[in-house]
């Protein structure tokens, strides 16, 4: 029987969201292709998220020592290879973090068995597996097989499937013996470093009006702080924005900045890369202005303009004048 | 400190309409601007500030056809030293034949540190690196927001979720792939660009690289591309019309009713 694995991606003493995404795509795989879903969980001290993930799928294969307490590609993918050569998975999923693009691309080449990045669907073509990516800023879905192998990997982006449910029914937990390994490791561990908060907390905001690539220039980020003042919003922006710093990474919302759950999200100039969605999800009202009609942003956003956005800006304020 | 970046040259297609080829696998491109990935623009600018800074070398690299030469120039503006294209041909290498194909030439230039870029904006998939890393038996770190370099190390950190980053120490020569924002990119002009012209640029074919025939034919690649489509329209919003006083209008009595403020 093929079998599917969930690579359980954990930090800081708490399972991370998107492994029970790849529980719910795990399961889809059993019922509409007959897969077997495990889950795999590598860690120090694991045997509660061992037990945490047995109330969701059938099994779940753990791994345990002091070795592995924080994710490092070299023990990782060490206990992964040993596992992966044993129980021979059709598939080994893992989610597009961080974690999972250090970790799967190099275990595939060196399990030779090809691996698919950042997938929005994972599916079977009777026995042919077929991956969905999206691609050239979320304007193309690009289909992907891959060349005959015993078995593939693949990297699943964060948000494609709903978080899974318990099942209801308590599966078994198997354990593998940690491996020794061959010290001193290239990569060494030195802690976490959280997000400086700055004077402003967007997540609060009940109103927030967010600027993105379109705002072009440090020089317009006063006129997008005017139209908030006069509409009572208060100011945040996408990546490129933080990226150019033009304003603090405080103000950002996406998966790298602060997810936000405002009662209205105005988005002027953002195209709506999928980082920057995962941010607003769960928003009261949703509008987008941007010029580009085939932007991402308006398959997501309830409203949408199609407008150069400092157009728009000057008619708000006009309008907000009177 | 002697340092190579990857970087490639890809189409912008932010505000750009995009048509699937006639062969359902690829985007008409005959149309589109191509520019140096944002990503790798990051990569090349962190190492031309290492060498300012450290002294060494920077190469850049690219695989493409002669078109993309355009984004080694670009490179050399910037500050690298050199830069090397290889040429595929005919082939169209997948991810991993990529990788194989720049690990080959990383091998023959002295290298304390490979940068490229965490993905490309076009097919984003966020591999190459990694793959590189394996290859040449670097360790590797995805994600790199800041880099400091020490006494045979570098001090890094990686961007995990939430604003979260992760503090690291990695034994150089390592493989980075570089996220943006870690520095400003220099502003590149065109009379930088036309001062690099006449610099040699060094052209490998993939027989030039010493793999075997198996590592770079067409039936190397392990990725095999089905077809483009257009996605499906999601819950497409609804769309507002008209002038622009008439479009600031309806926003605001969208807010009153339905967002309860203003």
């Amino acid at each position: 029987v093929a079998r599917v694995f969930v690579v359980v991606e954990h930090r800081q003493g708490a399972i991370r969201d998107a492994t029970f995404e790849l529980v719910t795509l795990a399961r889809e795989l059993h019922t509409k292709f007959g897969l077997e879903p495990s889950a795999l969980v590598i860690g120090s001290g694991v045997r509660r998220f061992a037990e945490t993930l047995s109330a969701y799928l059938p099994e779940t294969i753990m791994v345990e020592g002091e070795m592995l307490a924080d994710f490092r590609y070299e023990t990782y993918a060490a206990v992964l290879r040993d596992i992966i050569e044993k129980e021979t998975p059709l598939l080994t999923l893992c989610p597009q973090s961080a974690f999972g693009m250090e970790l799967i691309p190099r275990l595939s080449v060196e399990l030779s068995r090809p691996c698919a990045t950042d997938c929005v669907r994972v599916e079977m073509d009777g026995p042919r597996l077929v991956v969905v990516r999206s691609v050239y800023n979320g304007k193309i879905n690009s289909s992907v097989s891959f060349a005959s192998s015993g078995g593939y990997l693949a990297t699943v982006r964060c948000g494609s499937y709903a978080p899974a449910a318990e099942s209801g029914s308590v599966g078994t937990i198997r354990e593998y013996r940690c491996p020794s390994f061959g010290t001193p490791f290239k990569t060494e561990f030195r802690g976490y470093r959280e997000a400086a908060s700055g004077a402003i907390d967007i997540t609060q905001a009940q109103f927030i009006l967010s600027v993105g690539r379109g705002i072009k220039d440090a020089e317009h980020i006063p006129k997008a702080e005017a139209v908030a003042a006069k509409l009572g919003a208060v100011l945040a922006c996408s990546r490129p924005v933080v990226d150019k710093k033009w304003l603090g990474k405080e103000r950002q919302v996406g998966t790298s900045g602060r997810t936000v759950k405002p009662k209205v999200y105005l988005a002027l100039g953002i195209s709506g890369a999928f980082q920057h969605l995962a941010g607003v999800k769960g928003s009261g009202v949703f509008i987008a202005v941007n010029r580009d009609p085939k932007a991402p942003i308006f398959r997501a956003a309830d409203y949408g303009v199609v407008e150069d956005l400092f157009k728009v800006m000057d008619a708000l304020t006009e309008r907000l004048g009177s | 400190m002697d340092i190579v970046v990857c970087v490639k040259n890809v189409p912008f297609t932010q505000e750009a309409d995009l048509d699937v080829d006639a062969s359902g696998k690829d985007v008409r491109k005959d149309n589109l601007v191509y520019v140096i990935n944002e990503w790798d623009n990051y990569a090349i600018e962190e190492a031309v500030r290492i060498k300012e800074e450290r002294g060494g070398t920077v190469t850049a690299v690219t695989l493409g056809n002669e078109d993309d030469e355009e984004v080694l120039r670009r490179c050399l503006a910037m500050g690298a030293d050199a830069a090397v294209r290889v040429d595929p041909g005919d082939l169209e290498p997948d991810a991993f034949v990529t990788a194989a194909l720049l690990a080959a030439v990383v091998k023959t230039l002295p290298h304390d540190l490979v940068l490229t870029g965490v993905q490309a904006d076009d097919l984003n998939q966020g591999i190459v690196g990694a793959l590189m890393a394996e290859r040449l038996d670097l360790p590797h770190a995805a994600v790199v927001n800041s880099l400091r370099l020490g006494d045979g190390k570098a001090e890094i950190t990686i961007e995990l979720e939430g604003g979260q980053d992760e503090r690291a120490r990695v034994t150089l020569p390592a493989l980075l792939s570089i996220q943006t924002g870690i520095n400003e990119p220099r502003y590149v002009s065109i009379m930088g660009i036309r001062k690099v012209r006449s610099k040699e640029i060094p052209v490998l074919g993939l027989g030039d690289l010493g793999l075997a025939a198996g590592e770079v034919g067409e039936r190397a690649n392990l990725l095999i591309s089905l077809g483009f489509s257009q996605p499906p329209p999601g819950r497409a919003a609804e769309m507002i019309k008209g002038t622009p006083a008439e479009v600031a209008q309806k926003i605001l009595d969208i807010l009153k009713e339905r967002g309860g403020v203003v």
